[in-house]
């Protein structure tokens, strides 16, 4: 196995590897040790099944299952009911492409603002695999910044200032950004806020990084308007050019990242004529539970 | 001596010699200022030690001035300053600094989104001119970015997609990015209004992004789509290239023309006083026919 960079401070392409079939030790291992260097590793031409994915994911932890599986209505859900498998396209259950004023088209489109996944979870998720199956003609890549470089970056002044600070994420904060508020009833728990400390370290590597995501919606102790001020210049500052790569999406690539390490988004593309089929897995995250803990 | 300007960045922006503001123009000091701010779409002037009265005079060169009341959330007894200003500063009527939660102070946040003032008026301001009475050693610059060069810069598919977008702009879209609560009485004075998005300038013909963190939503658009759609454009329109940043030293007076231009305050240490007082100038005309 073998890793090239895909950018000058973070993301790598791998090859030599069939991700299809089953993993020894030794490839895990090196897996793994690429993602703590380089947050996000490409593996492009990789058919894998859903069965292939979910096996391939297993490799690294836990499965997380879906929000917004959990959300849907059992009839509403196209992958059926592996909620671990995350449905990241613009198609209905009966694989038509959605509707401009589909709900579940207005709830996605908060993928288009830098997040982590599943931070508005007490323990958000680690590793996130996605599987490119249709790919649009233009448009829909996937960005992805460093948020260790981008906390590096910072200055000593405010490194300090940021150190214990504790930020409240909800999958609310991030809906409301857009003007979505539409949740069914029995959802209460789920968009509960949690907290999680602003500085994380990576539990392998020490390394320190800013745990930003357009879920957060306060700072413990500050005016909300305040800290959401404050948190839009961080997060300016911290998905400037130089700490992002835009991945250009092409079918069978498998692209996993480190929710701890990095920010994504998903960019526009014309997704009332176009199909865009990804799939996802995500690993429950470790190393954050301290965090949580501390700022409980 | 007549005005000259030097170009302070490659796109926009001139910094203004040859002119003391606190005596009354002629009439080319007025016309070469107007022909500054059609190119340079921002001016600069240093030095210039005015008193209300003055900026006042100064201001009404270009022509009739917007009122503040109405538009925020002051109320008659609250205002440190004459109703012709916006108070741009931290403080209260006996000048001192704001407490952290004070609801005034929370409010003005709204101006470290990139904006253009009174976007949320039918009939929308021209200039606005900020005077520097007491400025941040250190942070609270104002930043500005060139909406025409954001404009050049698109993509045709995205102009032709754009051309006829029309926006709904109001105070309560801006306020509730960051969470303020208003009231209901206060959002009834925050009714939204309808702009274009690509608006053309009366004089040099040249179009601009007519963004504004006062934008809810775009017309006929599903909320949501419009958002993220408005929030692309706006990451788009204030990429470094288009901006400039203006580190203020105290009697800086600055004009930027918001048919042109976005701008937002930058963060500071509010526990010390900066004291910025605005004058508007209001527009003539609308972008969208609509009751006024």
């Amino acid at each position: 196995m073998n890793i090239t960079p895909a950018h000058p401070v973070f993301a790598g392409e791998v090859s030599g590897i069939d991700i299809t079939r089953p993993l020894s030790r030794d490839q895990v291992a090196a897996v793994e040790a690429g993602m703590d260097r380089y947050a996000v590793l490409v593996f492009h031409d990789q058919a894998l099944t859903d069965e292939q994915q979910l096996e391939f994911s297993r490799n690294f932890g836990e499965l997380e299952v879906t929000l917004a599986g959990q959300m849907a209505k059992p009839e509403d859900r196209r992958l059926g009911d592996r909620l671990e498998l995350g449905d990241i396209s613009n198609l209905t259950a009966r694989n038509a492409i959605r509707e401009r004023d589909d709900r579940s088209r207005m709830y996605a489109l908060a993928n288009r603002l830098w997040h982590s996944d599943a931070s508005f979870r007490a323990i958000g998720a680690g590793y996130t695999l996605l599987h490119g199956r249709v790919i649009p003609g233009k448009g829909g890549n996937t960005e992805f910044a460093d948020m260790r470089a981008a906390y590096d970056a910072l200055d000593d002044a405010t490194k300090a200032e940021i150190e214990d600070l504790v930020c409240e994420h909800s999958i609310v904060f991030s809906r409301e950004q857009i003007g979505f508020a539409d949740y069914a009833p029995g959802n209460e728990d789920r968009l509960r806020p949690v907290r999680h400390r602003l500085v994380i370290t990576h539990p392998v590597t020490g390394r320190k990084s800013l745990y930003l995501s357009s879920h957060i919606g306060g700072i413990v102790g500050w005016p909300v308007p305040e800290a959401r001020a404050f948190i839009r210049d961080l997060a300016e500052h911290a998905t400037q050019r130089q700490f992002v790569y835009s991945h250009a999406w092409r079918v069978g690539d498998l692209v996993m990242w480190d929710n701890r390490t990095v920010m994504h988004r998903a960019r526009r593309f014309d997704d009332l004529k176009e199909v865009r089929d990804l799939r996802r897995t995500s690993i429950k995250g470790t190393g954050l539970e301290v965090g949580q803990a501390k700022a409980a | 001596m007549p005005v000259t300007i030097t170009s302070l960045n490659p796109l926009f922006v001139g910094e203004v010699s040859g002119v003391d503001l606190t005596q009354p123009l002629t009439h080319d000091d007025v016309a070469g200022i107007e022909a500054g701010m059609d190119r340079h779409a921002v001016l600069v002037f240093r030095d210039q030690r005015l008193t209300d009265e003055q900026q006042l005079a100064f201001s009404r060169h270009f022509g009739e001035l917007e009122a503040t009341r109405g538009t925020g959330i002051s109320k008659p007894g609250e205002l440190r300053l004459d109703p012709a200003f916006a108070d741009v500063s931290n403080l209260d009527t006996n000048n001192q600094p704001l407490a952290r939660d004070n609801r005034r102070r929370l409010y003005s946040l709204g101006n470290r989104l990139w904006h253009s003032d009174s976007s949320f008026k039918a009939v929308p301001a021209t200039y606005s001119i900020l005077s520097g009475r007491v400025v941040a050693d250190k942070g609270g610059e104002t930043e500005f970015a060139d909406m025409r060069a954001a404009y050049d810069a698109l993509d045709d598919a995205v102009r032709a997609s754009i051309e006829d977008l029309v926006c709904e702009h109001s105070l309560q879209y801006s306020r509730e990015q960051l969470g303020f609560d208003l009231t209901p009485e206060e959002r009834a004075t925050m009714r939204p209004v309808r702009q274009r998005l690509v608006r053309t300038h009366p004089v040099t013909g040249r179009k601009s992004l007519y963004l504004a963190s006062h934008i809810g939503t775009i017309t006929g658009w599903p909320v949501p789509e419009a958002r993220a759609f408005i929030r692309d454009l706006t990451e788009h329109a204030t990429q470094p290239r288009f901006v400039y940043t203006h580190r203020w030293r105290p009697w800086d007076l600055v004009m930027w023309d918001n048919r042109q231009v976005m701008h937002r305050v930058r963060r500071y240490d509010e526990s010390k006083p900066r004291d910025m007082r605005r004058t508007t100038v209001a527009g003539t005309v609308m972008t969208v026919a609509q009751a006024a």
